[in-house]
């Protein structure tokens, strides 16, 4: 049934057999190998667009290795196909998505789910059914020892802030800070990182009790106390994309001369339709993908993405990484990690293969090291952007450390 | 419509005996839960995930049918699942307490802050009560959100009951716990408890009138439906390993809620019927994904304009039909 | 301060558009429109579509809103909820339909319209200084559009010939009925023009913050608290809930910074309920 909605999405892949059915794990088709990648995570409801970028981008991967004829391991060529799951941020959904996928489907690799919530429901699933997955959620445990299933596909907020308010300080002088946090658990959990953050910086820190419930339709309450103190940089922690330009423009409306910050992704398409000429001066952490660096094969996936979903997502710039490595450490472990995660796991530590999507010659490796005690991050380039004129333009790029 | 509930609640024969009534209700649905969906699913730990979400969540909306039966219309029952998450969650992590104790220690503190709680709001009725019990699901998440100790995060790491390793023990044990809870609703329904709730869903007034302490069996209701809320918030707690303030919303109050009135409010089964049905629905209807929610919605709607009474009146319906066809 | 007084206005104003709305079909139906919230989104998101999308003017945007929107309610009204009235046992079970209708209407928007969050460019810009406080133009523009529309209803319910059918609708069914009052059509109409009001209501928001598909349920909950405070199924009562919310969320996020204002909110309001189980207008129940 999942194959069959599958190629729904993957149109022109051709009409295959639609009759595989609850009990039948997978189809074997004549000729060529399948590889079947799974995708977890929130694709209905007011989170949807964190799981659809992720969906997307596997998609558009996949297209783009399938019309090459497969992704080649161990001297085979492999169709790749997607399997999505929409867990709608419910754990309960959740557990029995990823159940399925690693049980009845068989597949040992996923891609997701997307919040603290739902990334740590999956642990137990994941270990017990020997799968490895790539959620997008910040939990230190998940990537901590003992547990080793999962691989952060992004950089976490706490190993952003550090390396974004040093460049500030120093860059733009900014001397006093304030925060404004979501109210909800990964809002205040990032405050709270930010916070000890600017303290080590020395930064004097105007405000950080400022909260919004993620319901919230007029920032103009919320804004009003903390532009009052007109600290030289507002930290929007854990905005969602939804938010951050709603508040930028409320701020600059009341009066607000100095910089923000958000450790989270933003999207600059909404900065312009919300924000309009009050978008400038957001730092954040950009998705991995300005023009200035991006290569050629960044620009072919960006033009796949768009054909799969319609527009672009900024946030697909960082998403574009987990399939591509994933299948580049696949071939590295050799054909026997494809229904067995103890090869791929081996060949973590060592595996290193260029970047793909930067125009500069650089390393993709896997990182985390130093936060996580083992490698069980993905090593996607830091690219701290800054919005200028309608669009993201470099600030600053950095790494996370090995 | 009390015809209807009488007709099930009295429908056995009379002077049939105690015993042979409860197992004339009891074995089809016993027969369902241990026989039919283990053999067919045994190999599926998906399947059987599914169900045991199935099992757990009916149990839950078992005990907001019996907030029903006095006639409330009960939101709340998200706020009671996290507050038995949570108690389930700390005991655990903090003290080390075994699952099987954890889980009566929710039952008995979502019983108290639901008797606490419940004496004043239970005056309130119809809409009035909806939707104060609505805005009760949104205070207990944000008030583990503030709670201080917590740092408005989740409790990780709980770990998994002893001896309910494979996921076909945790589907037997949910199994367990959803005939037990059935076999309590259905001996409250159908006893002398059962009548005064009726009676006072009728007309509390008249209730009042002809000597019942209606607020004490109100707040008995709506305390036993706060247990069965905390039992299934501890249940999950441990079956996902985690809670969070997140965990349960206010649509998890209105699912809890729907369930019961897509089962059928006239009917026990009522709840158990809806809820499996709709979490098969959602399940089976993953095959045309981005579509799956929207159909979710058309098919609530469809049931609704064809049935409004809940699918189990379906079946007297037809035995109606057939009754007569037959004569 | 007076920051605080022009934040608490704004909200309020563009609360009661939405508080009017629910307590007009509440009234007449007896239908807690669950799916209120998703009309207020789908206004959003029509003025959206067609400001952005189609390039046209924001006035003929606001009007396609509260057309499209209150066709939908209307349809609603006529195809789903008379039916389930009529051959249901309970009057509650409506609820189960306006859940679905929401569900409905919520997955329709985030196919048509995706799941990003939407909002239009501003129609006018520049900030206004009253005393202390900061008033963009865009906000004062919204606050008087708000207030029109409501003085517009006010109008309406209280001395046309449908608006004072459609009150005594909602005071006593059976002696309307006897009266001789259309009661079919002036249900469906009432239940037009509460959706059309959520539906101008999201077209105005999204002006100065943006909607996003998954609003819906976040607004239907204000709407409830709105109507809980004033009074389920009275006029006045749900302007008044309107003003208290809007001025309750300016006060505490000014005053009581931290995460706690929506708690006490929540706290305070079913505190007052035992007090006043019927709101601050409405009548006590029978």
């Amino acid at each position: 049934m999942v194959n069959a909605s599958r190629r729904s999405v993957l149109k022109g892949a051709g009409a295959l057999a639609l009759a595989t059915t609850l009990s039948t794990p997978s189809i074997v088709r004549a000729q060529e190998k399948a590889l079947r990648i799974g995708q977890l995570g929130v694709m209905s409801g007011p989170e949807a667009s964190w799981g659809l970028v992720n969906k997307y981008s596997a998609l558009a991967t996949a297209e783009m290795w399938n019309d090459k004829g497969g992704y080649e391991i161990g001297g085979t060529k492999y169709k790749i196909e997607i399997v999505s799951v929409d867990d709608r941020n419910d754990p309960k959904l959740t557990v029995s998505g990823a159940e399925r996928l690693t049980g009845s489907e068989n597949i040992r690799y996923f891609i997701g789910p997307n919040t603290d919530t739902t990334a740590t429901s999956v642990r137990p699933i994941a270990e017990k059914n020997n799968a490895i997955y790539f959620p997008y959620a910040f939990a230190r445990s998940l990537y901590t020892k003992p547990a080793e299933n999962a691989i952060l596909g992004m950089i976490a907020s706490y190993q952003v802030a550090p390396i974004m308010y040093q460049q500030l300080k120093e860059q733009r002088g900014v001397k006093t800070i304030g925060f404004v946090a979501r109210n909800d658990s990964d809002g205040l959990l990032q405050r709270d990182e930010g916070v000890k953050v600017a303290q080590t910086l020395g930064l004097e820190i105007v405000s950080s009790s400022d909260t919004y419930e993620p319901t919230i339709t007029d920032f103009f309450p919320v804004m009003s106390n903390l532009v009052s103190l007109a600290p030289d940089l507002i930290v929007l922690s854990s905005a969602a994309p939804a938010h951050a330009p709603q508040m930028m423009r409320v701020a600059r409306e009341l009066g607000f001369q100095g910089l923000f910050a958000c450790e989270a992704a933003q999207d600059i398409k909404i900065i312009n339709e919300v924000a309009g000429e009050y978008g400038d001066g957001l730092i954040s952490i950009g998705g991995a993908s300005t023009p200035e660096i991006r290569s050629p094969y960044m620009e072919e996936f960006i033009a796949r993405y768009t054909k799969v979903a319609g527009e672009w997502n900024d946030e697909a710039g960082t998403k574009a990484y987990a399939l591509e490595i994933l299948l580049a450490t696949l071939a590295a472990a050799g054909p026997e990690a494809i229904d067995d995660i103890a090869p791929f796991k081996a060949a973590i530590d060592g595996f290193s293969m260029k970047n793909p999507f930067l125009k500069e010659e650089s390393q993709l490796t896997y990182v985390g090291t130093g936060d996580f005690g083992q490698k069980r991050q993905i090593g996607v380039p830091m690219v701290i952007t800054e919005t200028k004129g309608g669009a993201f333009t470099t600030f600053a790029i950095s790494s996370v450390a090995s | 419509m009390a015809a209807s509930l009488d007709a099930i609640a009295g429908r056995a024969p009379e002077r049939m005996g105690g015993v042979s009534r409860v197992l004339l209700t009891l074995l089809p649905l016993a027969a369902v839960l241990y026989g039919l969906i283990p053999v067919l699913f045994a190999g599926q730990p998906y399947w059987l995930n599914v169900m045991t979400n199935g099992a757990v969540l009916s149990f839950a909306s078992l005990g907001v049918w019996l907030t029903f039966a006095i006639g409330r219309v009960n939101i709340a029952q998200g706020a009671f699942a996290l507050l038995g998450g949570y108690v389930t969650a700390l005991l655990s992590t903090l003290y080390g307490v075994s699952f099987w104790l954890c889980l009566p220690a929710s039952a008995l503190v979502a019983a108290l802050v639901g008797a606490a709680i419940g004496w004043p709001l239970l005056r309130l009725r119809g809409i009035y009560f909806a939707m104060v019990t609505l805005s009760l699901t949104e205070a207990m998440r944000l008030a583990f959100l503030n709670a201080p100790g917590l740092g408005g995060g989740g409790i990780l790491n709980i770990p998994r009951p002893a001896g309910l390793d494979t996921p076909l023990a945790f589907y037997l044990f949910a199994a367990t716990l959803l005939l037990a809870g059935y076999l309590l609703v259905w001996r409250l329904a159908t006893s002398r408890i059962g009548w005064v709730f009726r009676s006072m869903r009728q007309n509390e007034e008249l209730a009042l009138s002809i000597g019942i302490d209606v607020a004490r069996y109100r707040v008995v209701a709506f305390a036993i439906c706060s247990a069965m809320g905390g039992v299934a918030g501890g249940c999950f707690a441990s079956l996902q390993q985690n809670i969070y303030p997140a965990s349960y919303t206010v649509s998890d109050s209105i699912n809890f809620m729907l369930y019961c009135f897509l089962g059928g409010l006239d009917f026990v089964l009522g709840p158990i019927v809806g809820t499996f049905g709709l979490v098969i629905a959602f399940e089976l209807l993953r095959s045309i994904q981005e579509y799956q929610a929207l159909l979710y919605g058309i098919l609530m709607i469809v049931v609704m304009l064809f049935l409004p009474n809940g699918v189990i009146s379906l079946f007297p319906l037809l035995v109606r039909r057939f009754g007569r066809g037959a004569s | 301060m007076e920051q605080i007084l022009v934040n608490g206005t704004i909200l309020a104003a563009n609360y009661a558009l939405i508080a009017l709305g629910i307590t007009l079909i509440f009234s007449i139906m007896n239908v807690l429109n669950f799916a209120h919230g998703q009309m207020f989104m789908l206004g959003g998101l029509i003025v959206y579509y067609v400001c952005v999308v189609l390039h046209l003017p924001y006035a003929l945007a606001l009007i396609a809103a509260v057309v499209i929107v209150g066709l939908i309610g209307m349809l609603f009204e006529d195809v789903f909820f008379q039916r389930v009235m009529r051959i249901s046992n309970r009057e509650e079970n409506t609820m189960l339909l306006a859940v679905g209708t929401s569900l409905l209407l919520e997955n329709a928007a985030l196919s048509l319209f995706g799941e990003k969050q939407r909002a239009i460019p501003p129609i006018v810009s520049g900030v206004y200084r009253i005393g202390n406080a900061f008033l963009p133009a865009s906000r004062a523009l919204v606050l008087v559009l708000s207030l029109v529309l409501i003085a517009a209803v006010l109008v309406f319910v209280n001395y046309t010939k449908t608006g004072r059918a459609m009150r005594a609708l909602a005071q006593d069914r059976t002696a309307t009925l006897l009266m001789g009052v259309d009661a079919k059509r002036i249900s469906t109409l009432g239940f037009g023009l509460g959706a059309a009001l959520a539906g101008v209501a999201g077209g105005l928001l999204i002006s100065i913050s943006g909607v996003n598909a998954g609003i819906g349920t976040a607004i239907s909950t204000k709407a409830f608290i709105m109507i809980m405070i004033g009074g389920a199924g009275v006029i006045s009562g749900s302007l008044l809930g309107a003003v208290v919310l809007g001025f309750a969320e300016a006060i505490g996020y000014a005053l009581i910074p931290g995460s706690v204002t929506y708690l006490l909110i929540f706290v305070a309001l079913i505190v007052f309920l035992l007090f006043r189980p019927q709101g601050i207008m409405g009548k006590p129940a029978a």
